[in-house]
């Protein structure tokens, strides 16, 4: 396979990965009004999860140290790898979720991330420190015995189906009572409250889903290039889906389709390959984080509802209720 | 000695670096009604300034410390005219504000990265004795933080209390409404807060800078959220609140790292939030409209 191909593919792979995790960023932030400001540290926890369910009990060979060592079958794994990012969704959610303004839930996020990078680093027996897990098994090639090239088609197809299935449901919370109540909640919770509608059980649930979301999206990561360390997800790559979702068109599954496409996959990767600028090693990736945090506020400047907007939501109760008084009047 | 007592005069020097820090943010929440997510970037720039003005263009060290400090409160000034204040007047939702702080802040790290680079700097104080006070031992350095911190807080007090304007920013924290129908020019007020948020953060950064010895282009960043813990714990909004917030934070952290460890040092700062969260989210000072 020619380096073009692979690298294509690869492409592809991380392009599924990021539709996932905007998606569950959408249901967040864009359907529910969470502002969630680590979304990166969900994913990540079902990274590591995923990953150390996956490999063998911790051998003085390999030199790493890390919980688990559970030698599991990779759908199992990245249960497990999900239900860990949901479980401290659902933790995050219980402390601010509950009766507070959205500022208090964004400092909980950002307090939360800093803590967990902290503890990951420090407590080098969870995960092994600020040096990671690596060496993790390719999913399924124990049985599958594919060469290298060939196996990146499968994942492709194997991460296919998960964006498939993750996407169908993401369109149809959206569109079920569950998307409107949280829409209804996030344009103004009082008025949903007033309806009958606890605000603090619908927006949990969106939490817990969107921090699922995070959890598959981080082991698939793994699953693919099977290593994860604390510098693969540091702050700005919440950023990036931020701008990724703002910049799509935040509460339309589209839109979010169309960011991840567009900022982590086509922005990222064009920009990758800039120059370097001898003995400023740092110059490029800080100014292409530069870019992202200006591109955010620049969105938000000139087009705050995306390239996709959200559609105006329709009552046909209504229309058929201003149709009727229309003709009561005439009558 | 006693390493406990040692441990609560660490204590005091982090409280010191952390009141300058918590009212800066605090007044300007309690003024503007939203989070500058951006706040430890000022820091950072705060502290990168007076290295530039004491390192490069060799201007004495305590020189340079008030000319990055009022250097800062003209960008903080700046930023809010050409940047939040557009957004607040087009009036933006409280979520997308957050946003714009929060991309702001990723903007401000970078920016940070890319002038100074990645390597470690650090401020000196010329000079450094030890002092005795008691069952404490301080520097010279340290010294100067607590000493800067008491004589910031004493004139904050004077300000908010004997002065027009500091009168002004009380009323609008309680009430903006109210505050502009009595007469009170809430534009000036709030550019005013924005230039005092911004000479406290530049001056906290500073003297964090001399605490930590040696500091790099994220310490602001990592820093942010035992602000957030301190401002909280007393109450958003309130700046008598976050001063005591940050003496409560600053002594926890400092003894728990001779209690447990110092490596559980943030950890500490992160449960006492979390608990006030949950037990009294209005902070140990109540501002009203500022929490639920």
């Amino acid at each position: 396979m020619s380096p073009i191909v692979y690298y294509l593919t690869t492409l592809v792979v991380f392009f599924f990965i990021f539709a996932i995790s905007t998606w569950g960023l959408n249901l967040q932030f864009g359907t529910a009004g969470i502002l969630n400001f680590t979304y990166i540290t969900f994913f990540a926890i079902g990274g590591y999860f995923t990953g150390v369910s996956m490999l063998g009990r911790p051998d003085a060979l390999s030199n790493m140290r890390y919980i688990l060592g559970l030698n599991l079958p990779f759908p199992i794994a990245l249960l497990i790898g999900a239900t860990a990012a949901g479980v401290l969704g659902l933790l995050v959610g219980l402390v601010a979720l509950r009766r507070l303004r959205s500022d208090y839930l964004a400092i909980v996020t950002v307090s939360v991330g800093a803590i967990v990078y902290d503890f990951v680093n420090v407590n080098t027996g969870l995960f092994n420190g600020a040096d990671g897990i690596a060496g993790i098994p390719y999913p399924f090639n124990d049985s599958l015995n594919l060469d290298p090239n060939t196996y990146t088609f499968f994942y492709i197809a194997l991460t296919g189906l998960v964006t498939l299935v993750l996407g169908l449901l993401a369109f149809r919370i959206y569109n079920s009572p569950l998307g409107r109540t949280l829409r209804a909640i996030r344009e103004d919770a009082d008025v949903a409250s007033a309806f009958g509608k606890d605000s603090y059980r619908f927006r949990m649930i969106a939490m817990v889903v969107g921090c699922v979301y995070a959890g598959i999206a981080g082991g698939l990561l793994v699953g693919f290039i099977s290593a994860l360390n604390p510098g693969g997800w540091v702050a700005g790559e919440t950023f990036l889906l931020y701008a990724a979702l703002l910049l799509g068109g935040r509460g339309n599954n589209w839109g979010a389709l169309l960011g991840a496409f567009l900022v982590p996959v086509l922005f990222q990767e064009a920009t990758r390959y800039l120059p370097q600028i001898p003995g400023h090693a740092e110059l490029i990736p800080a100014l292409r984080n530069m870019i992202v945090g200006g591109l955010l506020i620049a969105v938000l400047w000139f087009r705050p509802e995306g390239i996709l907007p959200e559609r105006k939501a329709k009552f046909p109760g209504v229309e058929y209720l201003k149709k009727r008084k229309a003709a009561l009047e005439v009558g | 000695m006693s390493v406990l007592a040692q441990s609560v005069g660490f204590g005091l020097i982090t409280a010191s670096v952390l009141a300058l820090a918590a009212v800066g943010l605090s007044l300007q929440f309690g003024v503007t009604n939203y989070i500058n997510f951006a706040y430890g970037e000022f820091l950072t720039i705060g502290a990168y300034l007076a290295w530039t003005l004491s390192h490069s263009l060799h201007l004495n060290v305590y020189l340079s410390l008030v000319v990055a400090t009022l250097i800062m409160g003209v960008f903080a000034l700046l930023l809010n005219r050409l940047l939040l204040r557009p957004f607040t007047k087009k009036g933006v939702p409280l979520l997308f504000l957050l946003v714009v702080t929060f991309g702001l802040s990723l903007f401000l790290s970078n920016l940070t990265l890319a002038i100074w680079g990645p390597d470690f700097q650090s401020l000196d104080l010329p000079r450094e004795v030890p002092h005795a006070f008691g069952p404490f031992l301080f520097t010279t350095s340290q010294l100067t933080i607590i000493g800067i911190a008491a004589v910031a807080m004493g004139a904050l007090h004077i300000l908010l209390t004997r002065t027009e304007i500091g009168k002004a920013m009380r009323a609008m924290s309680d009430s903006v409404d109210l505050a502009q129908i009595s007469g009170i020019d809430t534009d000036r007020i709030t550019s005013f807060t924005w230039l005092l948020s911004g000479c406290l953060a530049g001056l906290a950064g500073i003297v964090l800078a001399i605490n930590i010895t040696s500091f790099q282009p994220n310490f602001g960043g990592e820093f942010l959220f035992v602000i957030f813990a301190a401002v909280i714990l007393g109450g958003v909004g309130s700046p008598y609140g976050a001063m005591l917030g940050a003496l409560v934070i600053g002594l926890a952290t400092e003894m728990s790292a001779v209690l447990i460890n110092s490596a559980y040092k943030n950890d500490v700062a992160f449960a006492l939030l979390i608990l006030t969260l949950l037990l009294r989210p209005q902070g140990i000072i109540r501002m009203a409209g500022k929490a639920a």
